[in-house]
């Protein structure tokens, strides 16, 4: 632990970084606002407020069912994620596949999840609590897993030399020293169940944000939009910040700063991955076959796994499905890579030129931090009206979305540098680039790669969305469109699509992240 | 009045025999850390193992523990695999690095044992081991506010509320400073031996080794054997000022040529 100055001079000056932060930002939009005033691009801060306050009703009134409905998700989505967890810890041989089901699952689309959770829910608050729960489960699953491993041996051995099992190992230790990554987890979980009710809400809720976003984004009407996101932004980071304070009240320590677990990959041959791969694909046709059988779903909305084969492969407009298909996941993953690579790319160089300067670095952390609690796509009609609807637009959305997971691991893995290698360094005179290049890039590779993979997700979310709400091209477009006009098996197949080149993305994440860091970081490589 | 079967059981394992049959550990990386043992250790019966870092000390107390899984070979305590005796809360271990709970206090810790052997929450037996180990006042402290001897006696404590038939202590003192080291060794052992508790030692002092057993086993480098088995007939308890008797002198002498000579062998 610091001292006691420390410790009180700590959250004094994140406060005031953070007060900084805020009036800088508030000052550049105005600036930008004056320079583009008349092109219908930008509302000024305090147009913005000026509509806020005139129609504070419906903006509350909205902000109340989407809040419901978050935390409903949030609620469902973590209990699934602890119920997960335990199963996958009471029963490590099942781990390996509830990980990766549970990641499969992740990468469903949700903006086409969203309509068939509507067909087949009615028009209700189910879509929006379910995809709330579906943005998640996952986000909370992964550090859990992490908390819950972290355990050291020795306090396990001390549990079983007086002869108690498993469940007791779960309940004495390892859920109690989970609880900080639970809490890292959750606070993380706040915005995504805030920006899945909203994406639930854009399938045709009667109430709530993501209704009226939809409206104003028809209207143009660009102060609503901006109020909307600027609300949602500010509701995100409160909740964020609140968990934070919970966990610190609950906690002596603070949570820790996990965005996915290092790889834990054992010496496995080409066969072996390709046997495990196979079962993964099998258990998964077999759930999704499951699922629709035991709830008893309408065939008609709801299509198996068969009827996805037979759309893309056997019926008589078979290769017409295929073409649309692949054209639209094409022009998906032109935007999906570029606009991933360059948030990625982005944080990582950000982060590296702030951690040349200490005193910077620590004022950005907790502004970075409190930035990537932002719902980003709730912002995407304003990047869509910023920047256009083509290209530019939503590579940079996707980048932006990507951009903040990735500064805050890249900090937090450039500060995590041992201590005892820095002094080695200083004991040669070692200047700061040399040690940058030494010490500090190679500590933060394993966090890099770990918020490259987690962003596969969020950044196809990104570009769907987007698709969806404004561009019009791509697979999120198709999926709209399919849904509305009850296409279920194109909507299906869509779906199946994207969630495999989805996982396919992030297994080459992996394999990339196994390489490398095999030569800078072999003790994460297992 | 019928006898208690609970009672007849926790006899059965007072101070039980410890039968090593042709005992081995292999890791899975391969490491050898045991070559075949055979050894008994008297119940009742305080043994101290040294040898050199690295031999298989530890990995000798934790196959005895039931922690690990002999490769080949068995461990019987009192005739029992050790997983029966683990589950009578009968074994405890001082682990070489302390292990203390972070979010428990140093009572919480102690009293930890107590819950996972299945015995009641004794309050003033808790308080009474924390005074016993110098850490009076400290009951509510958290672990990362001790030092690392503070936190090694806690570990101590905690091995010994559950009044255990089965001591295992793997360095107990290794950071705990000369003066308290002596005064535990002192002290301590007045709480196993009227028990007849079965007690395992690892140390790297022979001094401490000499003083607190009843038999000192030298270990050759790794994969350990045994290279010399030393006994100790020393009065019990202990008197006053003994290292600096002759007999003392000797045994330690004896002990420390073997450990060289084991060295290189
Ligand atoms: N889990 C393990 N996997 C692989 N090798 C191990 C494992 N545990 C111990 N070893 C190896 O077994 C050997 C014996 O280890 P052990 O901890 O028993 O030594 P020790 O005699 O207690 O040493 P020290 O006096 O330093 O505590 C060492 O070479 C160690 O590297
Ligand atoms: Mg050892």
């Amino acid at each position: 632990m610091t001292t006691a100055v420390g410790t009180i001079a700590q959250p004094l000056r994140s406060g005031l970084g953070s007060a900084f932060g805020v009036i800088l930002i508030l000052l550049a939009w105005d600036l930008a606002a004056r320079a583009t005033a008349g092109s219908f691009v930008l509302a000024a801060p305090a147009e913005v407020l000026n509509w806020l306050v005139a129609n504070r009703g419906l903006m509350g009134r909205a902000l109340a069912e989407t809040l419901a409905n978050a935390a409903a998700g949030f609620v469902i989505g973590n209990l699934a994620a602890i119920l997960l967890a335990v199963v996958a810890l009471a029963w490590p041989r099942a781990e390996r596949a509830v990980m990766n089901l549970a990641l499969l699952i992740f990468c469903l689309p949700l903006v086409a999840t969203g309509p068939i959770l509507r067909v087949l829910l009615g028009p209700g608050d189910g879509p929006q609590i379910w995809l709330a729960a579906l943005a998640v489960y996952y986000t909370t699953l992964v550090p859990l897993m992490v908390g819950l491993r972290a355990a050291p041996a020795s306090w396990l051995d001390l549990v079983r030399i007086y002869g108690r099992g498993r469940w007791t190992e779960i309940v004495r230790v390892r859920a109690r020293a989970a609880l900080p990554y639970l809490f890292a987890g959750l606070q993380i979980a706040a915005p995504a169940a805030f920006l899945g009710a909203m994406v639930g809400e854009f399938t045709g809720a009667e109430r709530g944000m993501g209704v009226l976003t939809v409206r104003f984004i028809r209207a143009m009407d660009v102060p609503a939009i901006w109020a909307l996101a600027c609300v949602a932004a500010l509701v995100s980071i409160l909740v964020f910040a609140a968990i934070g304070w919970l966990a610190r009240f609950v906690l002596d320590e603070k949570p820790p700063v996990i965005i996915a677990p290092a790889q834990a990959v054992g010496a496995l041959g080409v066969t072996a991955r390709m046997l495990r791969t196979l079962t993964l694909a099998v258990l998964a046709l077999a759930l999704w076959w499951a699922v629709i059988q035991i709830a008893q779903l309408n065939p008609f909305f709801a299509k198996g796994p068969d009827d996805v084969a037979r759309a893309l492969l056997s019926a008589p407009d078979a290769a017409e499905t295929r073409a649309r298909l692949g054209t639209a996941l094409v022009e998906t993953a032109v935007y999906v890579v570029p606009g991933w690579a360059a948030g990625l790319g982005l944080g990582a160089a950000i982060a590296i030129v702030l951690i040349l300067f200490p005193p910077i670095a620590a004022v950005a952390m907790p502004v970075a931090v409190a930035l990537r609690a932002i719902p980003i796509v709730t912002t995407a009609p304003l990047i869509v009206l910023v920047l256009g609807r083509g290209a530019v637009g939503t590579i940079s959305l996707v980048a932006v979305m990507v951009f903040f997971p990735s500064l805050v691991a890249c900090l937090h893995g450039l500060r995590q540098a041992p201590g005892q290698i820095m002094d080695v360094f200083d004991s040669y005179a070692a200047g700061p680039v040399s040690r940058l290049i030494h010490v500090r890039i190679p500590a933060m590779l394993p966090a890099f790669f770990a918020s490259a993979r987690m962003s596969v997700p969020a950044a196809i979310l990104a570009v769907t969305v987007v698709e969806w709400l404004a561009t019009g091209r791509g697979i999120g477009s198709l999926m709209a469109l399919s849904a509305s006009l009850s296409e279920y098996d194109m909507l299906w197949s869509a779906i199946m699509a994207t969630a495999v080149l989805a996982v396919l993305f992030h297994a080459g994440v992996s394999a990339l992240e196994r390489v490398v860091l095999a030569r800078t970081a072999p003790e994460q490589v297992g | 009045m019928a006898p208690d079967p609970r009672a007849a059981e926790m006899k059965s394992v007072a101070s039980p025999d410890i039968v090593c049959e042709g005992l081995c550990k292999s890791f899975a990386d391969g490491t050898q850390a045991l070559a075949p043992l055979d050894a008994v250790f008297d119940g009742g019966k305080t043994t101290a193992f040294v040898g050199p870092s690295g031999c298989g000390k530890s990995t000798l107390l934790r196959l005895i523990a039931g922690l690990e899984t002999p490769s080949a070979g068995a461990v019987l305590i009192g005739g029992a695999p050790p997983a029966s005796l683990q589950r009578q809360g009968a074994i405890a271990m001082a682990f070489q690095d302390p292990s203390l709970l972070p979010w428990r206090s140093l009572r919480g810790n102690i009293a930890l044992a107590l819950t996972l052997a299945g015995r009641p929450a004794d309050r003033t037996a808790v308080d009474g081991l924390i005074d016993l180990v110098g850490l009076a006042g400290f009951g509510d402290a958290r672990p990362s506010a001790l030092s690392g001897g503070m936190r090694q006696r806690a570990a101590i404590a905690r091995a010994l509320v559950t009044e255990p038939s089965l001591l295992l202590l793997d360095e107990p003192f290794g950071a705990v400073d000369e003066l308290t080291r002596r005064q535990l060794a002192r002290d301590l052992p007045k709480l196993w031996e009227p028990r007849g508790t079965t007690t395992l030692l690892v140390t790297h002092s022979v001094d401490e080794a000499v003083l607190l057993s009843d038999r000192v086993l030298v270990l050759s480098p790794r994969p350990a054997q045994i290279a010399a088995d030393i006994a100790v007939s020393l009065p019990r308890p202990r008197p006053a000022g003994i290292e600096r008797s002759e007999n003392f002198r000797a045994l330690v002498m004896q002990v420390s040529d073997a450990l060289a000579e084991g060295a290189v062998a």
